[in-house]
Order: structure tokens, then C-alpha cells, then sequence
């Protein structure tokens, strides 16, 4: 018995040490790793590609934008949900019957380098972006006679006529440049941009590896984040071209956030996956096909009905959406609530109606092949994109039951990009992407002139264009609203486009490290926005 | 092209006594009948794919199901049927396959054997082979698909334009040693033109050789074709393999249904390795150095 208990004592006490030993190894660990991440978090989010153009006046590409808004300030946001929010304007005003926009500045946003951002920072960036026809932003400055910047904080945009959506058009999408860093550099169309960047925005590119990563430190003074800077020291975006290869490198713990959203049919991926969280938002733009005016079928109204009535939107939102989406009827989407004309029906699906508003149209099957002889029309689509591919599969079946014989051209996206830039197409299957008010929506898709060149119906009607020049020098708000109504109407009975969905888009990122992401609609924006990225805080 | 062989005036009993027992011999070997076997299978399913499943439409309601008893290779994104898109996916592997050989063996021949038997043709067809051979084929295949708008027929000749190359650089070798046997000159002694020869005594010399092409090109032109549509470059109204892989790798599936990725790639072995064990062990049986004969 002595003996036994001996040896009993001997292995506790063993034990005991080695506990205590690990015990106190573990902890060393725990708080050397602890106090580590309290000053130097890094928070991982993947991306898809490599940064094109590292000029914020001048890109237009999404993933881009990703990394330049979290650099370069805008005077407006979209919050959460989807209304503006100042960032680095306090408020803005209209003065003189609409015809003076005013910006009021904060005082407390510095650029990296330590100068303050001033008024002159924002006529710079307008004027310039004039002068140089950049970006998309130039469209909406066309009314723009002068910029005046009275004092630090203050900035007049003097306009030729009252547009209602100007300041917020202008607003969201212009970024503020640091004029005394890119005034020296001259022409900035050709501006790149792309070494020792100064920016404004709670984190700002450190260095980049082409292909890999892009590494963005934080800026001591971000004056929306809650400590007065970022809480997250630095941001890292790694680049994964496959968007499998991204969720396993988010399972796996490489990354911490995937920047692109999560494909509806891979949500099962992170399922019952604890660390992984799923964050839903909205969209501001929305799935369509629009059919090129300038296809001398297309061009009748009776046609384009016809194929409204032979796409299934229901059934598409509930197979490739996994019923995770809104129907639309007009061109508007229902997220504009205030805009949407509700009386609106969508088109049903009616194969059979269709098939029978065409013959009474005129249209005959000749050849008995069960198409009309002249309605063959292709569909031109991104290959890339998942969902819009298996739109254009099941509408081309769907079309071929109201006999219409539809050729899938889904096409490699930049092959894609060119054929709609030249208007080689008959019907386009595409996405809008965002959208920040019905006004500019209308105006760029439904101009003659074309200011926003998505006009992808090239449409030239001059009905159309009185209506929409009409609604855009309206200050009235309920007479503007009315308008907009109207124009959502023709739109609709005219079927120059026929909208397929809304849809939501998931957000995948590692709850077990990072919380408190902001997220807004579209994936242009989610959960990588500035406001959002200096959100974040470390879990403890 | 079969013509000139059977006109060719061969003594006829005893070598098709010893090519009926040499097809024997060579369908006698385990692997050859199985690839000949896998191979007659793919080809039984292209062309009776309608009976064997509906061509692969609309959406349903069983998504991303793993293989069951319903649906043997599970379904995709849209719910609809694996096996079925495998099945269709048959007909344009094949097709594609079959025909970019052809157009190959075609083309490859031809100067292969303008270049064995007319020496001023040689210089230049060795060149332009030669830089044929050199040119990174799978770019350039990238770039005509984008081009041009991807459907069947334009895959097809893409990728026969590209693989004619080796077939002629193999038959110009085998042609330049037919070319200087004595029976060359006998013919040509006996007055026989140039067209005569290379199509009447050259060409049947190398029949054998391009069958054994026929087989490797097809299933090199299989793996292109697949490439391809993974690529996005192929038809995008026409099921193939390829296009299987693409739908599976884009809507971001690849993780959690391996089925949809694990069977169209079984069926790309599986076909390629048949092909290429039919036509090297063919290769190997008409070796008269192996046969002692």
C-alpha cells in the first residue's frame, strides 16, 4: 500500500509539474500573441484580381475601388441602409433655386502626411476630373460652370440648371485627391499613381506585390473610426482569382474577410462551419436584358414584349437565385421605394401569349421548324459571371417554347466588354452594377447622347429623351417623383428592357477574429468600404 | 483514302490471313480490349445519348445532390442531372475529337508526304512545321477562341489547324524511308508520275501510322476541347466535359460537390487513356521489328 501510494504521489505530482509547466508555457504564449495583436492586427481579405489603374479619378474598375475608397475620402457615403451618409462632408445644401450645390467640410480628415484636407482638395479633384473628361464621375459634373472653395471647409458647385440629384451623385462617387501630391504630377489622365501614396481614408497602400498582395497601413487619423484611427493597424489584400480557392483559403484561415460575395450555390461551403460568419446585403443595381434598338426586329415594340413574356423570372430567381432575390417590373428598383411606379405589373410568363401576340404582329413559321423565320436573335453575356450564364440557358429554353430562336454568345469578359462597347449585340444579358439614384439611372441608359454610355439599348428616341430632361431640371420633390413614375411607365410598356432580379449577396468572413464590419448594399461596396474597414475591431 | 488501299494490287490471300490474325493478336492483348472496349462504350453513349438521358434543360428542385440512385452522378447548381451532361458531354468530346483529327491527319498527311517525296516542298513544309511545333499552341488557341465566336464547328477547327503538325512531321519521317526503298524507284523507272506514287505506293505504306495518329490526335484534341471550355472559349449551347468543369468551377461548388468535378474528369481519363493505349499498342503490333517480321 505504502508503496502504491508512493508511486500514486510521484504521478500526481508529475503530472501537477507538467500541467504547471504548460500551464505557464501557455500562457507566455497567450500573452505575448495577445499583446502582439493589440498593436499590430492584420486584417487579411481576399480579392480577385490585381489593381488596374491606382488613379481614384479615373478607375472604374470594382476591385479597384475596393482598395482606393479605403485611401481616398468621398464627400458622401451609402450607409447601411442604402441612404447617404456624410463622410467627409458635414451636410450639403442647395442655394439659389438649386443652382448652387454647397458641401460643408469636417475639419479633422488628414491625409497621411500630415496636411489637413481642405475645400481646395475637392475643387481640385472636381476641376481636374473635368479637365480630363475622367472617370465616370465626369458625366455627372456636366452642369458643373465653376467649383469655388470660400473657405477650408466650404465648397460651391455653381451649376448651369437645377439638378436634383447633383450633390448626390457627385457626392458618393467623386474621390477627394491630396491636391498638393497630384497637382505636380501634370496630366493627370496619365497619372498612375501607383508609389508613395498619401491618402485620407483610414488605411493607405504600404506596398504592393503584383499577382499576391497589396499591403495598406493605417492612417493615425481617421476621424470616423470609433479611437480616432483605425482599430485594425493594417490591411492586407490578397489576391485569389478562383473563387473556390478563396473560400478554402477563408476556411483555412488565410484570409479573414472574402472581399468578392460568396456564390449563392457555395453558402452550403461554410455550413457548419462556426468561425465563419455570412453577412447579407442588398443590391443597388440590378439583372437585366436589354435589347439593342438598332436590330431592326428588336426595334418593334411587339417583339421586345414578347420576349419579356417568354423570360420565367420567377422561376430563375428560385433556381439560380435560390428564391434569394425580388422580382422587378419597371426599370426602377424597388429599393428606390420612393421612385418605383408599384402599379407596374411584371410581364407574365407566357410562352403561348407570346407566341400568339407575334402572329397577330405579323410573324409566320414559314418552315415549320416551330421558330419565326426572322426572330433569331443572340444573347450576349459574360462568361464570368455565374448566374447571368444560367440566365441566358434557361431563357434561351424558355424563348425557343414562344418560338424564338435565341443563340447563347455568352462570351470571355473582356471579349464581352468590347462587343457591348461597340454595340454587337442583339440582346444584352447583364447586371447593372450600382445605381446611386433613379435620375442618373435614367439619364444613362436612356439618353441619346448617352452621358454614362450604358445606354445599351442605343436608344435615340426623342420622347424618351424630352421625358427624362423634363424630370432632371425638376426641384419639385413630388413633382419630380411623379415624373420618374411616368418614365418607369414608358419604359415599361415600351419593353426596352426586360428586369430579371434583385438580388442579395452573402459576405463570408472569420467572425472568430474580426467583428463590427458595416455592411452596405452591392458588391461594389459591402463590407469593404472605408467607413466599415475602420470599424472593425479585433475579437479579444 | 481508304480507296487506294483496297485497289492496291497486293497479293491478296496470304497477308489478309496474317492481318486478320494479327487484328486478333493485337485485340488479344487485356489492355487493348479493354481500351477498345471503354472506347466502343463512349462511342455508344454519343450516339444513342438521347436514349440513354434528356438532354440536360431547365432547372429542378434537387440541387447540388450528391450521386444517389435518381441521379448517379448527382446534380449541379441548377438541379439538373450529372450523368445526363456526362452523356451529352460524350457527343461533342467526341465529335470535336474525331473531326480536329481528321482536319489534322488531313493536313499532316498531305504535306507530310509532299515534303517525303517533292525535296524542294521538304525545305519549306519543314520549316513551317517546325515553327508550328514551336508556337505556344494553347495561348494562341486562347486568343482565335475569343476571337472568333465559340461554337462547335470553330473549336473543331481551331484546334485541327493546330494539331497537324506532328502528324506530319511523323508521317514525313516514315514517308522518307518509304521513299527510298527499291520499290520507289521501280515505280518511278516504270514511268509512274509523282501523284501516282506518293497516293498509290507511299500512302498505304503509312496507313498504319495514321491510324495510330488518328487515336493520339483525337485524344490530344479531347484535352484541348476541354481546356477550352473550362477556359469559357467553348460552345456555350453544346454540353461537353469541359463546360461540366466550368459551371462547377464558377458558381464556387468545386469544395462541396466534388461529383460535379470527379465524373466529367473520370470521363476525360478514362477516353484519352483508351485512345492512347489503342493506338501505341497498335503502333507496337505493326512494329515489325517486335513482331520478327
Amino acid at each position: 500500500m505504502a508503496v502504491k501510494g508512493r508511486w500514486r504521489l510521484a504521478v500526481a505530482l508529475g503530472v501537477v509539474a507538467t500541467l504547471g509547466v504548460s500551464g505557464c508555457g501557455l500562457n507566455e504564449d497567450n500573452n505575448s500573441s495577445s499583446g502582439n495583436s493589440s498593436s499590430e492586427t492584420v486584417l487579411r481579405i481576399g480579392t480577385t484580381t490585381d489593381v488596374s489603374n491606382f488613379n481614384p479619378l479615373q478607375s472604374l474598375s470594382k476591385t479597384d475601388s475596393w482598395i482606393l475608397n479605403a485611401m481616398y475620402p468621398h464627400l458622401l457615403r451609402i450607409d447601411e441602409n442604402a441612404q447617404k451618409a456624410p463622410e467627409l462632408a458635414k451636410e450639403y445644401r442647395y442655394e439659389d433655386d438649386g443652382k448652387t450645390a454647397v458641401f460643408v467640410l469636417r475639419d479633422d480628415f488628414k491625409w497621411s502626411d500630415g496636411k489637413p484636407v481642405v475645400a481646395d482638395d475637392v475643387k481640385f479633384s472636381a476641376e481636374k476630373i473635368m479637365e480630363y473628361k475622367l472617370g465616370n464621375v465626369a458625366a455627372k459634373l456636366t452642369w458643373v460652370e465653376s467649383v469655388e472653395a470660400p473657405d477650408a471647409t466650404t465648397v460651391k458647385f455653381k451649376l448651369s440648371q437645377p439638378y436634383a440629384p447633383f450633390a448626390e451623385g457627385v457626392g458618393f462617387w467623386m474621390a477627394v485627391v491630396p491636391k498638393h501630391i497630384f497637382e505636380p504630377a501634370g496630366d493627370l489622365s496619365k497619372f498612375a499613381n501607383d508609389s508613395n501614396w498619401v491618402g485620407a481614408g483610414p488605411f493607405v497602400l504600404d506596398s504592393v506585390t503584383k499577382g499576391q498582395r497589396y499591403v495598406m497601413k493605417r492612417n493615425e487619423h481617421y476621424p470616423l473610426a470609433p479611437g480616432g484611427k483605425a482599430a485594425v493597424s493594417q490591411v492586407e489584400y490578397r489576391v485569389y482569382p478562383d473563387v473556390n480557392t478563396m473560400m478554402l483559403a477563408l476556411r483555412n484561415g488565410d484570409i479573414d474577410l472574402m472581399g468578392t460575395p460568396v456564390p449563392i450555390s457555395a453558402a452550403k461551403t461554410f455550413e457548419g462551419d462556426d468561425k465563419i460568419k455570412l453577412e447579407k446585403v442588398g443590391a443597388l443595381g440590378f439583372a437585366h436584358l436589354t435589347y439593342n434598338m438598332k436590330n431592326k426586329y428588336l426595334a418593334d415594340q411587339q417583339v421586345r414584349q414578347a420576349l419579356s413574356m417568354a423570360v420565367d423570372t420567377k422561376a430563375i430567381i428560385s433556381a439560380v437565385l435560390q428564391g434569394d432575390g425580388q422580382q422587378m417590373a419597371g426599370p426602377i428598383s424597388p429599393i428606390f421605394s420612393e421612385y418605383d411606379n408599384t402599379e407596374l405589373q411584371p410581364y407574365p410568363f407566357d410562352p403561348e401569349g407570346a407566341k400568339a401576340k407575334l402572329s397577330a404582329a405579323g410573324y409566320k413559321d414559314g418552315n415549320n421548324d416551330g421558330f419565326f423565320d426572322e426572330l433569331s436573335f443572340g444573347v450576349a453575356c459574360d462568361q464570368s459571371n455565374a448566374n447571368i450564364t444560367r440566365v441566358v440557358q434557361l431563357f434561351r429554353e424558355s424563348a425557343a417554347k414562344a418560338g424564338i430562336k435565341l443563340e447563347n454568345e455568352c462570351v470571355e469578359r473582356n471579349t464581352f466588354l468590347t462587343r457591348t462597347k461597340n454595340g454587337e449585340y442583339d440582346i444584352d444579358a447583364s447586371q447593372w452594377g450600382v445605381f446611386d439614384n433613379p435620375m442618373d439611372q435614367l439619364r444613362s441608359t436612356y439618353l441619346s447622347s448617352n452621358p454614362g454610355g450604358i445606354n445599351y439599348n442605343l436608344l435615340e428616341s426623342a420622347e424618351m429623351d424630352a421625358l427624362i430632361n423634363d424630370a432632371a431640371g425638376t426641384t419639385d420633390p413630388e413633382e419630380f417623383k411623379t415624373k420618374i413614375k411616368n418614365i418607369d411607365k414608358v419604359v415599361h410598356e415600351q419593353a426596352y428592357l426586360t428586369p430579371l432580379y434583385v438580388e442579395n449577396f452573402q459576405f463570408a468572413y472569420n467572425a472568430s477574429k474580426f467583428t463590427g464590419f458595416v455592411a452596405s448594399p452591392s458588391d461594389l461596396l459591402g463590407m469593404v468600404t472605408a467607413y466599415s474597414l475602420a470599424q472593425v475591431t479585433p475579437v479579444k | 483514302m481508304s480507296a487506294p488501299v483496297l485497289t492496291e494490287p497486293a497479293p491478296p490471300s496470304a497477308p489478309s490471313a496474317s492481318k486478320r490474325s494479327s487484328w486478333y493478336g493485337y485485340l488479344r492483348q487485356p489492355t487493348v480490349a479493354l481500351s477498345v472496349l471503354v472506347l466502343l462504350v463512349m462511342v455508344l453513349m454519343a450516339v444513342f445519348a438521347p436514349l440513354i438521358a434528356d438532354e440536360p434543360s431547365g432547372a429542378g428542385p434537387d440541387v447540388l445532390q450528391s450521386p444517389s440512385g435518381a441521379h448517379w452522378f448527382g446534380t449541379d447548381d441548377l438541379g439538373q442531372d450529372v450523368f445526363a451532361q456526362v452523356v451529352w458531354g460524350t457527343r461533342t468530346s467526341l465529335v470535336i475529337g474525331l473531326a480536329a483529327s481528321l482536319i489534322a491527319l488531313a493536313l499532316g498527311t498531305t504535306i507530310g508526304l509532299a515534303a517525303a517525296y517533292f525535296r524542294p516542298i521538304d525545305a519549306v513544309a519543314t520549316v513551317i512545321t517546325d515553327v508550328m511545333l514551336a508556337l505556344p499552341t494553347l495561348p494562341l488557341m486562347i486568343m482565335l477562341a475569343a476571337v472568333v465566336s465559340p461554337s462547335v464547328v470553330t473549336l473543331t477547327l481551331i484546334i485541327g489547324f493546330f494539331a497537324w503538325p506532328e502528324v506530319a512531321r511523323l508521317i514525313r519521317s516514315q514517308g522518307l524511308v518509304i521513299s527510298a526503298m527499291p520499290y520507289i524507284d521501280g515505280a518511278r523507272v516504270l514511268g509512274a508520275t509523282g501523284w501516282r506514287i506518293v497516293t498509290r505506293e507511299i500512302l498505304p505504306a503509312v496507313v498504319s501510322l495514321m491510324i495510330v495518329s488518328v487515336l493520339l490526335t483525337a485524344s490530344r484534341a479531347v484535352i484541348s476541347e476541354a481546356g477550352l471550355s473550362f477556359l469559357g472559349l467553348g460552345d456555350p449551347d453544346a454540353w461537353s466535359w469541359g463546360r461540366i468543369l466550368l459551371n462547377a468551377q464558377r458558381s464556387g461548388t468545386i469544395a462541396i460537390a466534388w461529383w460535379q468535378t470527379l465524373f466529367p474528369s473520370l470521363a476525360i481519363l478514362l477516353l484519352v487513356l483508351a485512345a492512347t493505349l489503342a493506338g501505341m499498342r497498335f503502333n507496337d503490333s505493326r512494329d515489325p521489328r517486335r513482331n520478327g517480321g
